[in-house]
């Protein structure tokens, strides 16, 4: 009897113990610590009826762009950021540091830096996170020539001009072993140089015009049949077709009733890239040129419809010639999002070309969610 | 002379930053709602110049981080935001990409009204399943009148810190505002007695701090979730919770949808009452006064 009474002593406090756990532990969440990073977490996963050319999407169900994210200040003076990105592919797992990068919170004179590896800021759609995009993957032009979204280790410096309207102008410099046609002999082998304005003309409408310059460093030309094979699916992140010289226009104009973009907006984007000097061989004639443009509309807080038209004329570099190839593409897509933080979208990307294994139609459903803190995404 | 100001203004305009602008002009302020617009402007009356962010027609929590308001965001010596992760989708990125050291977080140009006064409705536990909730609790506190009166004198504070020059002033305008904001809550007090213990039916936890005040009952709330717009499912429920717990009005802000209040209000007869949400939300409500006081005289036609 007396043994049982302290049992059920122990019991009670136990009871109490884990009580006062359940109880606190809520709070000691609530109060995390504010120097704690924000994660977060993006998953990303589809299903597509068929093979495309130039994509990194296989057939089938598949891993996308599955990223892990660390942000916080260093100190007063300093940001950084961590993104880890994990994809699947044909049976092999493969891990991509995507971003590592530190970066200046106002130098003064509207001067910033960065440095590590990072996003670069040229062309629109590149330095924009993928899973922010309105499409399931990135307009083809973007694929063949920028590898979907060139980041690279590099050292970026931006001033924002003091006009009233907007006025960014940038320069970055990178390693440059991550768009085709490698490192040359020197150390730095990639330059960019990129200025974009933008204002509103009312409430309801704001408009941004970017243009930039990428200056690859090409090391001398090796044949180029081993990038050959990548073709029709490649899962290299990197771009497939070299040029010395990249041009890029883009412009977006986005809508929204009173600049409410809780209940409606229409976003409209365009970019037009042209690249020349494609290797030793090439001549004036030849060169790779692209661009693509699109309307999305959301119409609900949950709904969004979109289209999406793009091309890319190619040279595929052959030894010492070149061999034409083309492929259009136009995707349609439809997305709901039953919160903020998730997305289930269903595109069906219709191609067009010459010269590619896989030009196909294809059926496409992605989910797009978020873990975390809640990131803030760029205009 | 007129001549000379302006060669004057141009150099400045071209030197932009080098020259420490403060010792000419006015204290640039970027408000990030109208709200918080109108009170640094009571504060601050000519020594300062105030912009919104927002417009009383966009709901805080979705902006987009334009280009425009980068501008206005590198120009400004002081930033004045609700905080609470209200503005989380954007102020981080403006703050980033505007290139000024004077606003960034925890600096001197850096204020949030959340930061002044204790938050409501902080959530027990963290988990997104709850719907988009704020961790630091409800950051709508611009409808307390109390918790306004403890950001102005906060912010009274950070304005004499950073123009000292204009200190006097400063004290000034903040103990007019004190004594006409007092004597308002006295009178707006006394014309909602007879509100309290109404009940409405809302949407979003937009207004939990006048309704706290006014001692006015929430029964019921168009989302879901927080954050998720009303489902017919949700609407049909709420129809039904309607029959017993008899709400007086459905509320919503003059920037919502208001298809779901509509579809609600005619099933169910409930009145709907469209109310400005801040500064600028109606014709009437011109600054943090008149907004008080049209909501109040909107709220006094619940019978």
């Amino acid at each position: 009897m007396i043994i049982r009474t302290q049992y059920q002593a122990k019991m009670r406090f136990f009871c109490l113990l884990s009580y006062l756990i359940l109880t606190f532990t809520p709070v000691l969440e609530v109060s995390a610590n504010p120097a704690n990073p924000d994660v977060s977490l993006v998953l990303d996963g589809f299903y597509k009826s068929e093979a495309t050319a130039l994509s990194e999407r296989g057939r089938s169900f598949g891993l996308g762009h599955t990223e892990l994210s660390l942000q916080s200040a260093i100190d007063d003076r300093l940001m950084g950021r961590f993104t880890t990105v994990f994809e699947s592919h044909e049976g092999e797992t493969e891990i991509e540091i995507e971003e590592a990068f530190i970066n200046t919170t106002g130098l003064g004179m509207g001067l910033d830096m960065r440095f590590g590896r990072f996003l670069s800021q040229a062309g629109y759609l590149n330095s924009h996170h993928t899973h922010s995009d309105a499409f399931s993957e990135r307009p083809v032009v973007y694929r063949a020539l920028l590898g979907a979204h060139y980041f690279d280790d590099g050292v970026r410096l931006n001033v924002l001009i003091p006009t009233p309207f907007f006025w960014q102008i940038g320069v970055e410099t990178f390693k440059g072993n991550r768009l085709a046609g490698g490192v040359g002999d020197e150390p730095v082998g990639v330059y960019t140089f990129h200025t974009k304005i933008g204002g509103d003309i009312s409430t309801s409408n704001s408009w941004q015009f970017g243009t930039s310059y990428i200056r690859h460093k090409l090391k001398v030309m090796e044949d180029n049949h081993e990038e050959e094979t990548h073709e029709g699916h490649s899962h290299s992140h990197n771009a497939v077709y070299s040029a010395e010289n990249l041009y890029i226009l883009d412009a977006v104009w986005k809508w929204a009733p009173l600049g409410n973009v809780r209940n409606q907006q229409l976003i409209l984007s365009a970019e037009y890239i042209y690249a020349d000097d494609l290797n030793e061989y090439a001549s004036d004639d030849d060169n790779h040129e692209g661009w693509y443009a699109s309307i999305v509309y959301r119409f609900h807080p949950q709904w969004a419809l979109g289209i999406r038209q793009g091309e890319a004329k190619l040279k595929q570099a052959h030894g010492d010639h070149f061999h034409d190839q083309n492929l259009e593409e136009t995707d349609l897509m439809i997305s709901w999002s039953h919160s903020h933080f998730s997305t289930i979208r269903l595109q069906y990307s219709r191609q067009q070309g010459a010269g590619f294994e896989n030009v196909n139609n294809a059926v496409s459903l992605q989910y797009v969610m978020a873990i975390g803190a809640h990131g803030a995404h760029e205009f | 002379m007129p001549m000379n100001f302006r060669k004057c203004q141009i150099i400045l305009f071209l030197l932009g930053c080098l020259i420490p602008s403060a010792a000419f002009a006015k204290l640039d302020i970027l408000a990030c709602e109208p709200e918080w617009q109108s009170l640094a402007e009571l504060l601050g009356g000519d020594k300062v110049d105030v912009k919104s962010a927002t417009t009383a027609f966009q709901d805080p929590h979705h902006i987009e981080a334009r280009p425009s308001l980068i501008v206005k965001t590198r120009n400004s010596d002081l930033i004045f935001c609700t905080g609470a992760e209200l503005e989380i989708g954007w102020l981080p990125l403006l703050l980033t990409k505007s290139s000024n050291y004077r606003i960034q977080k925890n600096q001197l140009g850096y204020f949030l009204a959340s930061d002044q006064v204790e938050l409501i409705e902080k959530p027990a536990t963290l988990d997104r399943s709850q719907g988009d909730v704020h961790i630091a609790g409800n950051p709508h506190v611009h409808w307390d009148p109390y918790r306004v009166l403890k950001i102005a004198a906060a912010f009274s504070k950070r304005l004499r810190k950073i123009d000292a020059a204009n200190s006097e002033y400063y004290q000034q305008r903040n103990s007019e505002f004190v004594s006409r904001w007092g004597s308002s809550i006295k009178k707006w007090e006394s014309l909602a007695a007879p509100l309290r213990g109404k009940k409405v039916i809302v949407y979003h936890k937009n207004w939990s701090y006048l309704l706290n005040w006014l001692e006015i009952e929430v029964t019921g709330d168009l989302e879901p979730k927080p954050g998720i717009p009303p489902t017919s499912a949700h609407l049909a429920s709420l129809l039904s919770h309607t029959k017993y717990k008899k709400p007086d009005v459905i509320l919503i802000a003059n920037y919502q949808d208001n298809k779901g209040a509509q579809w609600l209000g005619e099933k169910s007869g409930v009145p709907i009452l469209e109310l400005p949400f801040t500064v600028g939300g109606s014709e009437a409500a011109d600054s943090l006064f008149t907004l008080y006081e049209d909501a109040l005289s909107k709220l006094k036609q619940i019978r």
